[in-house]
C-alpha cells in the first residue's frame, strides 16, 4: 500500500460555481483575461490566454500564469471559476497554501463579478470544490481524504465562506476532490 | 517500508522497477542534465538539443517577451537569467511532444496521458497531425517525472523532436482495412524500435520522418510527403507470395513541398530495415549540416539526383555490417495484433437520425466481417483528461487496447462489433464526442499556430474553430460533394497541418494595410489527399483572416453549382483555373479600413491588435550538436552516477559504471570516425582498439597510449562487479582521465578536419604491436 500525503502537494485547485443562468458566453472572457494581463490585475505573473471553448465540458477559456492558471471551467457540465495553483509556497504549511488558494480564487471571482463586460456573472457561496491534482501525494480515496480533512476544515474556518460539510467526490482515478457545502 | 511506499517517495522511487531499465536510466541522465543546466554548467545549444530529443519543445513567448496589445512587454519569470536554450527562459512554459508510434494507444496509456495533462499541463490533450500527443504549458523541471510516468506504460518521448527519426506513422486502418496488401503495423513497430537511439540516426542535420501505408490508393499513410515512405505490396516470386514495399524517399511539405521519389519499386520485407539504415547513413554523412533550410533529405536528393542517391544507398547497403536485429525485429509479425473483446455482430437498423448520421461518416467496416472502425472526432484534436479516462473505459468495454490516433487529429476505435455500435455511440454522446463528419468539411485540421507555436504568423486554430462552428451549422444544406471536402489550416508556411494536401488549405501570412498589419491566410486549393497524398495544392491568393469563412462559402457554392457529375474538387479546380477562382475571391481580398472595422486588425479568438512582433526562432530544426559531443556529455553523466554509487558504498556497481562511462566516450569517438559500431560494450572496445588505439589517434602527445590502456584493461576485467573500494576508486580515477583524453582527442581530430588535413580516419601511423 502506497502512503499518500496530500499536505505535501504544492498543487491545489479551487472551483467556485457560477450561476449558469447569468453566465455570459465563453468568448466574452477572452478579452477580460487579456485585460488582466495587460493591466497587471493580479500580483502574479500572467502569461497568456488559451481558448478551449470548442471542447465539451472542458476548461473553457484559460488565463495561463506562472504560479497559477484561472479557467472558466465547464467540467461535469457545471460552469465555474477554477483556480489552479501549480507551484510555489513550498515553505508554507498545507493549511496556509489552501487559505492562500481560496483567497486568490475569491479575488479573481470578485474581479469577474465587478466586470461590466461580464454583465451580472455570479458565483455561489454555498459550495466549493478543492482538488489536489498530484497523484504522487494524493489519491481520490477515503484514506487520503481522511488525512486531508483537518487541513481543509481549518482552512475553510479561516475563510469568509461558511462551508462546513465535506465530502469526497468522483472516480478514484481522478485527483483527490473534496466538495464543501454549508450544512 | 520500502522506499516506493514512503510518504515522501518521489516518482522515481515509486516507479522503480516498473520502467524498462534503459528508459529509466536515460531519464535519470536527462534529469542530471537539467540539474547541470540549472547550475549553468551546460552550454545552451547542447541543452536545447538534449531536451528537444526528449520531446521538450519551446513555446511562444519563451524568450520572455509578449505583446499585450499595446506593445511588447517583458514577462517577469522568477529566474529570468536562467535559460534552457538560446533565448529561451527557463521558467517559460514549453510543449511536450509524446511519440505514439503509428498512433497505437492502450487504455492504460491513455489514462496516464490524461493524468499528466491534468497535473502538469492546462488539462488539454492534443492529437497532432503525425499521430502524437502534445501537452502545452509544461515546466521543464516537470519533464523527468512526466517521462518516468510515461515510461511506466511503455512510452518514450525520446527523439520526438530534434534532428532525429521522428514518430513513425502508419494508417489507422492497418490490419483491418479491406484494400491493404497486408498489415504494415508490425513493420512500423520494427522500424520504430530499430531506429530509436540508433547510432546511425544521431548525426542528422535535420529531422527525418517515416510513414507506412498499407496500399497505394488510400490516403491514410501519406507516404509521398515523407522523408522515407513505404507502401505495402506483394509479389509472386517462384510461385510464392512475397511481402515487400515500394520505398520512396525525399518527400516533404514545408514552404516548398516535394513529392517523394521511388527508391525501390519492390523492396522485400526483410530488406526494409537494412535499406532504411543505408538511407539514414547516407543522409547523416552527406546531408547539409550548416544551413537548416536546406538540410532535409529532399535537398540532398535534389542535389545529387535520385540515380546517384540510389547508387550511394546501394553501396552503403553492400557495406553494412550485418545486424541480427534486422530479422529479429520482424520475427514475430503478430506483436501489434489486437484481439477483439466482443463477438462480431451486424450493424442493427436504427431509427435514430443522430446515430445514422454519425454511422455514415464515422463508422467504417473492417475487413473482418461484423467489425467496424469508429472514428471519434475531436474538435481541433483536443480532449480533456476526463474524456480521456472515459474513452479508456470504452476501449476496455468494447474494443480492447485498439485505439489509434489519426493524422486528422481524431481517435479511431477498431474492433467495434456492429451490434455494439449504437451503444458505443450513446456513450460517446454522453461525453460530447459523438459529432459526425469525420474526414469531412467540418473535421478541420489545424497546427498549433499562434496559440503556442513560436513561428505562428496567424491563428490557424482560431480560424479552424471558427470554420468548424460555421460549417457545422450549415452542413445539412451543403451539397454532398462539398461535405466531403477537407480543410486544413497552418499558421505559417511550414505546413504542419499538411494543408498542401487538403482540398481547401490555408496558411497564415501577414499583410500591411494602411500602415497596420492584418492577419491573412493564403488560400491553397486542389491538393490531393487520395493516392497517399498524390499532389499538392496551388496558392490562389491571400485573404484577410476574418474573411476566410466567406471565402469557404463562396468556393463551396461555386463547386456545388458548376461541377460536372462526379468531378472531384481537384479536377474542377484544374478545369476552371486559378484566375477564375481568384476573380471569385477578389471581393474578399481587401480588408475594410481600420476606422471602418477594427476587427480585421486582430486575429480569431484574440482581441489584441495584431502584430508579428511575437514571432520567435523555431526549434523545429533543433540545434546542430555533433553526436560526439552528446556522447562525451553522456559519459560524464555516467561518471557522476558511478561516483554516487561509490559514495553509497556499492563499489561493484561503481566500477562497472566507470567502465560504462569510458565505453560511452569511446563509442562517441568511434562513431565520429564513421565506423559502424553496435551498442554492446565488446564491440565498442574492439572498434576502439582498431580505429583509435592501433592507429594512435587516441594517443596523448606525452602519455602516448596510457589512457587508451585504461579502457582496454578495465574492459578485460571479468570480475569488475566484485571490485572492492580501492579498485573501484582507481577505476573512476582512470575513467576521469580517459574522458579528458577523449575530449582532447576529439579536439585534435576536429582541428585536423578544419585545417583540411587528412581525414582522421586514415591511420596516423603503423598500428602498435601489442
Ligand atoms: C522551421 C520550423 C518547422 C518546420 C519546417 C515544420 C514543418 C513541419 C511539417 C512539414 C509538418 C507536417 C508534415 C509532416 O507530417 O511531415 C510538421 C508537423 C508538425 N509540426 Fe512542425 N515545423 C516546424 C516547427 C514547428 C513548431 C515550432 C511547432 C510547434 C511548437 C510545430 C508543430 C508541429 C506539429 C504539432 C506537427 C505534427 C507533428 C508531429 O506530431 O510530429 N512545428 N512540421
Ligand atoms: S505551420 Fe507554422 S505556425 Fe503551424 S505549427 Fe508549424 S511552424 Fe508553427
Amino acid at each position: 500500500m502506497t502512503s499518500t500525503s496530500p499536505q505535501r502537494s504544492e498543487k491545489i485547485q479551487i472551483k467556485l460555481f457560477a450561476d449558469p443562468s447569468a453566465l455570459p458566453p465563453l468568448e466574452s472572457f477572452i478579452p477580460v483575461f487579456h485585460g488582466w494581463i495587460r493591466d497587471k490585475k493580479l500580483d502574479e505573473l500572467l502569461i497568456d490566454v488559451a481558448d478551449y471553448a470548442h471542447v465539451h465540458e472542458g476548461p473553457g477559456v484559460v488565463l495561463i500564469g506562472h504560479e497559477a492558471d484561472y479557467s472558466i471551467d465547464h467540467a461535469d457540465g457545471r460552469p465555474g471559476l477554477l483556480y489552479v495553483r501549480k507551484r510555489g509556497l513550498a515553505e508554507s504549511s498545507a493549511e496556509q497554501r489552501l487559505i492562500d488558494a481560496i483567497q486568490r480564487a475569491q479575488r479573481a471571482r470578485a474581479l469577474l463579478e465587478d466586470d461590466p463586460a461580464l454583465s451580472g456573472i455570479r458565483f455561489s457561496n454555498d459550495e466549493l470544490l478543492i482538488r489536489v491534482p498530484d497523484r504522487l501525494h494524493a489519491t481520490n480515496t477515503d484514506e487520503c481524504f481522511a488525512e486531508y480533512q483537518p487541513t481543509v476544515e481549518h482552512a475553510l474556518q479561516s475563510s469568509s465562506l461558511n462551508l462546513n460539510a465535506l465530502q469526497r467526490v468522483g472516480d478514484p482515478r481522478e485527483p483527490l476532490t473534496v466538495r464543501a457545502t454549508s450544512r | 517500508m520500502s522506499a516506493a511506499n514512503r510518504k515522501d517517495a518521489s516518482w522515481k522511487e515509486r516507479l522503480d522497477g516498473r520502467m524498462p531499465e534503459h528508459l529509466a536510466r536515460e531519464i535519470d541522465v536527462f534529469e542530471g542534465q537539467i540539474e547541470l543546466k540549472k547550475q549553468k554548467k551546460l552550454d545552451d545549444k547542447l541543452f536545447a538539443e538534449t531536451r528537444l530529443r526528449r520531446g521538450a519543445y519551446g513555446q511562444r513567448y519563451d524568450n520572455g517577451l509578449r505583446d499585450d496589445g499595446t506593445g511588447q512587454k517583458p514577462l517577469a519569470f522568477p529566474r529570468g537569467e536562467l535559460t534552457k536554450g538560446p533565448d529561451t527562459v527557463w521558467d517559460a512554459p514549453g510543449m511536450q511532444r509524446i511519440k505514439i508510434p503509428f498512433g497505437k494507444l492502450s487504455a492504460e496509456q491513455l489514462e496516464v496521458l490524461s493524468d499528466l495533462a491534468e497535473e502538469y499541463s492546462d488539462a488539454i490533450l492534443h492529437v497532432t497531425t503525425r499521430q502524437d500527443i502534445q501537452l502545452h504549458f509544461i515546466h521543464i523541471e516537470d519533464t523527468p517525472d512526466m517521462h518516468r510516468r510515461l515510461a511506466s506504460v511503455g512510452i518514450t518521448t525520446r527523439e520526438a523532436c530534434g534532428n532525429s527519426v521522428r514518430n513513425v506513422t502508419a494508417c489507422q486502418f492497418a490490419g483491418v482495412c479491406s484494400t491493404e496488401s497486408f498489415d504494415v503495423a508490425p513493420y512500423a513497430h520494427a522500424t520504430t524500435e530499430y531506429f530509436l537511439g540508433h547510432p546511425d540516426v544521431q548525426d542528422f542535420g535535420r529531422k527525418f520522418k517515416i510513414a507506412f501505408s498499407g496500399c497505394a490508393d488510400e490516403p491514410c499513410g501519406l507516404v509521398t510527403f515523407h522523408d522515407l515512405g513505404a507502401v505495402a505490396l506483394t509479389q509472386e516470386i517462384d510461385g510464392k507470395i512475397e511481402r515487400g514495399f515500394r520505398v520512396v524517399v525525399g518527400g516533404g511539405l514545408g514552404a516548398v513541398p516535394v513529392e517523394a521519389k521511388v527508391l525501390r519499386e519492390f523492396c522485400p520485407a526483410e530488406e526494409l530495415l537494412p535499406l532504411s539504415q543505408a538511407v539514414a547513413r547516407v543522409f547523416a554523412r552527406l546531408g547539409e549540416k550548416n544551413s537548416r533550410a536546406r538540410a532535409r533529405i529532399k535537398f540532398l536528393i535534389q542535389k545529387l539526383g535520385i540515380d546517384e542517391f540510389k547508387r550511394l544507398v546501394d553501396e552503403e547497403r553492400a557495406n553494412l555490417r550485418p545486424d541480427e536485429r534486422w530479422n529479429a525485429l520482424l520475427s514475430d509479425l503478430s506483436v501489434t495484433d489486437e484481439d477483439p473483446v466482443r463477438p462480431a455482430g451486424d450493424l442493427p437498423e436504427s431509427s435514430s437520425p443522430a446515430f445514422n448520421a454519425w454511422a455514415k461518416t464515422n463508422l467504417r467496416p473492417q475487413s473482418q466481417a461484423g467489425y467496424y472502425v469508429a472514428t471519434v472526432t475531436l474538435p481541433l484534436g483536443d480532449f480533456t483528461p476526463k474524456q480521456g479516462r472515459a474513452l479508456a473505459d470504452l476501449a476496455r468495454t468494447y474494443t480492447g487496447d485498439a485505439m489509434r490516433l489519426t493524422v486528422e487529429q481524431n481517435i479511431a476505435f477498431r474492433w467495434i462489433s456492429g451490434a455494439d455500435a449504437p451503444a458505443f455511440f450513446d456513450k460517446l454522446a454522453a461525453l460530447g464526442l459523438a459529432e459526425p463528419g469525420a474526414s469531412t468539411i467540418t473535421d478541420v485540421t489545424a497546427c498549433p499556430g499562434t496559440d503556442t507555436c513560436k513561428l505562428g504568423i496567424a491563428s490557424s486554430r482560431g480560424l479552424a474553430g471558427e470554420l468548424r462552428k460555421h460549417l457545422t451549422v450549415v452542413q445539412d444544406q451543403l451539397d454532398p460533394a462539398v461535405r466531403n471536402l477537407r480543410i486544413k489550416a497552418s499558421g505559417c508556411f511550414n505546413s504542419c497541418s499538411q494543408h498542401h494536401v487538403a482540398d481547401l488549405g490555408f496558411l497564415g501570412v501577414s499583410r500591411n494595410v494602411g500602415g497596420r498589419k492584418v492577419p491573412h491566410f493564403n488560400v491553397v486549393l486542389g491538393g490531393q489527399w487520395s493516392e497517399n497524398a498524390k499532389s499538392y495544392g496551388t496558392v490562389v491568393t491571400a485573404i484577410p483572416s476574418k474573411n476566410v469563412p466567406k471565402v469557404v462559402d463562396a468556393i463551396a457554392q461555386k463547386y456545388a453549382q458548376e461541377k460536372h457529375e462526379d468531378e472531384s474538387f481537384q479536377q474542377f479546380f484544374q478545369r476552371i483555373g486559378k484566375s477564375e477562382i481568384r476573380k471569385l475571391l477578389q471581393p474578399f481580398s481587401k480588408p475594410p479600413s481600420y476606422e471602418e472595422d477594427k476587427s480585421f486588425y486582430s486575429d480569431w479568438g484574440d482581441p489584441r491588435e495584431y502584430t508579428i512582433g511575437d514571432l520567435g526562432i523555431g526549434e523545429c530544426a533543433g540545434e546542430i550538436v555533433p553526436f560526439v559531443e552528446f556522447g562525451l556529455q553522456a559519459a560524464e553523466q555516467e561518471l557522476h552516477g558511478a561516483q554516487d554509487a561509490l559514495d553509497s558504498g556499492d563499489s561493484g556497481a561503481a566500477a562497472k559504471a566507470g567502465l560504462g562511462a569510458m565505453v560511452t566516450a569511446a563509442k562517441a569517438l568511434v562513431r565520429y570516425l564513421d565506423v559502424q559500431v553496435r551498442d554492446d560494450a565488446d564491440d565498442v572496445v574492439a572498434q576502439f582498439r582498431t580505429h583509435l588505439h592501433d592507429t594512435k589517434l587516441f594517443h596523448d602527445p606525452f602519455a602516448k597510449g596510457k589512457f587508451a590502456q585504461y579502457l582496454l584493461i578495465t574492459a578485460a576485467n571479468k570480475t569488475l562487479d566484485q571490485a572492492d573500494t580501492e579498485i573501484a576508486r582507481r577505476t573512476l580515477d582512470e575513467a576521469q582521465l580517459f574522458l579528458e583524453a577523449a575530449h582532447a582527442c576529439y579536439q585534435r581530430m576536429e582541428q585536423q578536419r578544419a585545417s583540411g588535413g587528412d581525414s582522421p580516419s586514415s591511420p596516423a601511423g603503423q598500428p602498435e604491436t601489442p
